[in-house]
């Protein structure tokens, strides 16, 4: 067999997995982990960010430590200890592929906390103290004036991090989610043939995955904060 | 004591934190080995970016984007298993037996395929952000220099090297402290390869006692200590770095 035969015929098992005889896995499962992951972390970073900067001072200390801590470890780590602790404190089987995007989840917000923190504090101080003069609350001035051009600024940071939650997403082939890094290293080895074709073919399906990203990036950067900027 | 039932009842031996300090001190050579192949490499794919030639910028438009847009992951298997698959059998037994250089009373011993193939990918993928770091360095050097340089009589080689490179390097000490950081994290994905790191041996001593919680505290203990010695040398090395300011 040639190299593009046998990548085409394991092409549906990369990108797909067993489905629909069995799990979902490959790319398939890459894109589930990668979309939820990046929503979660969103999610996180926008609430940490916001305590960050409204917060009382106990939370805010709480937050910016562990923040500080989850991104100066190296993602594996934490999906080891996601991974093997999450069964152990909670008495029960958690699947492989729910801690992965929880550990993913927690870093990639953790970074998100910082950036946002960062994006609030960016703008200009004459902006609160007009919502507040005003009569707006701090949460009001935070929400309507503050975060809606915050959030412009941030759009790089937001668009960088995913695409780090996307290549992140292969770390989960080191507990065995068969994603799609994990799904080629079965394929390799079950082919023993053509390593370097067959991972070259992975390579370049998260190329065009993160490539969409960055083009989808640049498109957005220029439509919201291509105003007053050069 | 004995701890608790969910800390597995025991605490770990002393050889079993050897195991893992031995494992922090290769991420630590590997990390210093990969920032600096990295920083040169990265230098010079900036310096490709201001070339003339389009040929050459879109040679190292391709390598940027194809090493920072696919997963590190993938980059170490396709060294590890795609180079080795390419090899001729003799070099690659060549390269898996053990070979050892004395020289001058000092024994160098030729390093494990694995930490080889680990090397070149950490550091063709690290070389790709720095180089973008770098090239953002460059362009906040003001082109009155270059061109007032020029004036002077430099080449633009020399402009490059004496004038460019030297404000672009301050600009960037931060961002590049920055990826340096992220090398030693990303060094822990070469234990997928069987390279013995800090993770691998935090996994290995994991197996060996079941210690879950105290293994993996070790490790967690020993990256953030990695972490902040180097950020620790990075900021003491700034009144150096950044010449009479």
């Amino acid at each position: 067999m040639t190299a593009l035969e046998v990548i085409s015929a394991n092409l549906d098992y990369l990108l797909l997995g067993s489905w629909p005889a069995g799990p979902l896995g490959g790319m398939a499962l890459s894109v589930v982990i990668g979309l939820t992951a990046a929503l979660l972390a969103s999610l996180l970073g926008l609430a940490g960010g916001i305590v960050l900067t409204l917060g009382p001072p106990l939370l805010r200390r709480l937050v910016a430590i562990s923040a500080a801590l989850l991104c100066a470890i190296p993602v594996v780590m934490l999906i080891f200890w996601c991974y093997f602790l999450l069964p152990v404190l909670f008495a029960v089987d958690v699947p492989g592929t729910l801690t992965v995007i929880a550990a993913l989840a927690l870093i990639g917000g953790a970074f998100l906390t910082q950036a946002v923190h960062a994006g609030i504090a960016a703008i200009a101080a004459g902006q609160w103290q007009a919502g507040l003069s005003l009569g707006f609350s701090r949460w009001q001035t935070l929400r309507l004036i503050v975060l809606p051009q915050a959030l412009r600024i941030m759009v790089p940071s937001f668009v960088n991090q995913w695409i780090t939650l996307v290549k992140d997403t292969s770390l989960a082939y080191i507990v065995g989610v068969a994603e799609l890094t994990f799904v080629a290293s079965q394929v390799n080895n079950r082919e023993q043939v053509y390593p370097l074709p067959v991972f070259a073919t992975v390579a370049l399906l998260y190329w065009l995955w993160c490539s969409g990203l960055v083009w989808l990036g640049a498109r957005w950067e220029t439509r919201y904060a291509g105003v007053g900027r050069k | 004591m004995t701890p608790p039932a969910w800390l597995g009842y025991g605490w770990l031996e002393s050889h079993f934190i050897g195991w893992m300090l031995q494992g922090a001190a290769l991420t630590a050579w590997l990390a210093l080995l990969v920032c600096g192949l990295a920083t040169l490499l990265g230098v010079l794919l900036a310096a490709g970016y201001e070339q003339r030639w389009r040929s050459v910028r879109l040679a190292v438009r391709t390598f940027l984007s194809l090493h920072r847009n696919t997963p590190l992951m993938v980059q170490l298997l396709l060294w590890y298993f795609g180079v080795a698959g390419l090899l001729p059998e003799a070099v690659m037994l060549w390269l898996n037996a053990p070979h050892e250089v004395t020289l001058a009373g000092w024994t160098l011993a030729w390093p494990s395929f694995e930490f080889v193939a680990a090397l070149i990918a950490l550091s063709l993928y690290s070389a790709a952000f720095v180089a973008e770091e770098i090239r953002a360095g460059i362009r906040s050097v003001a082109p009155g220099q270059h061109a007032v340089a020029l004036a002077l009589g430099m080449t633009p080689r020399q402009v490059f090297r004496h004038i460019v490179l030297p404000q672009a390097l301050r600009v960037v000490r931060r961002p590049l402290l920055g990826q340096y950081l992220g090398v030693i994290k990303n060094t822990s994905l070469t234990m997928a390869i069987g390279v013995a790191e800090l993770s691998y041996s935090s996994r290995q001593v994991e197996s060996e006692t079941l210690l879950t919680f105290q293994a993996f505290a070790v490790a967690t203990l020993l990256y953030l200590l990695l972490v902040l010695g180097a950020q620790l040398a990075g900021g003491r090395a700034r009144p150096t770095l950044g010449g009479g300011r």
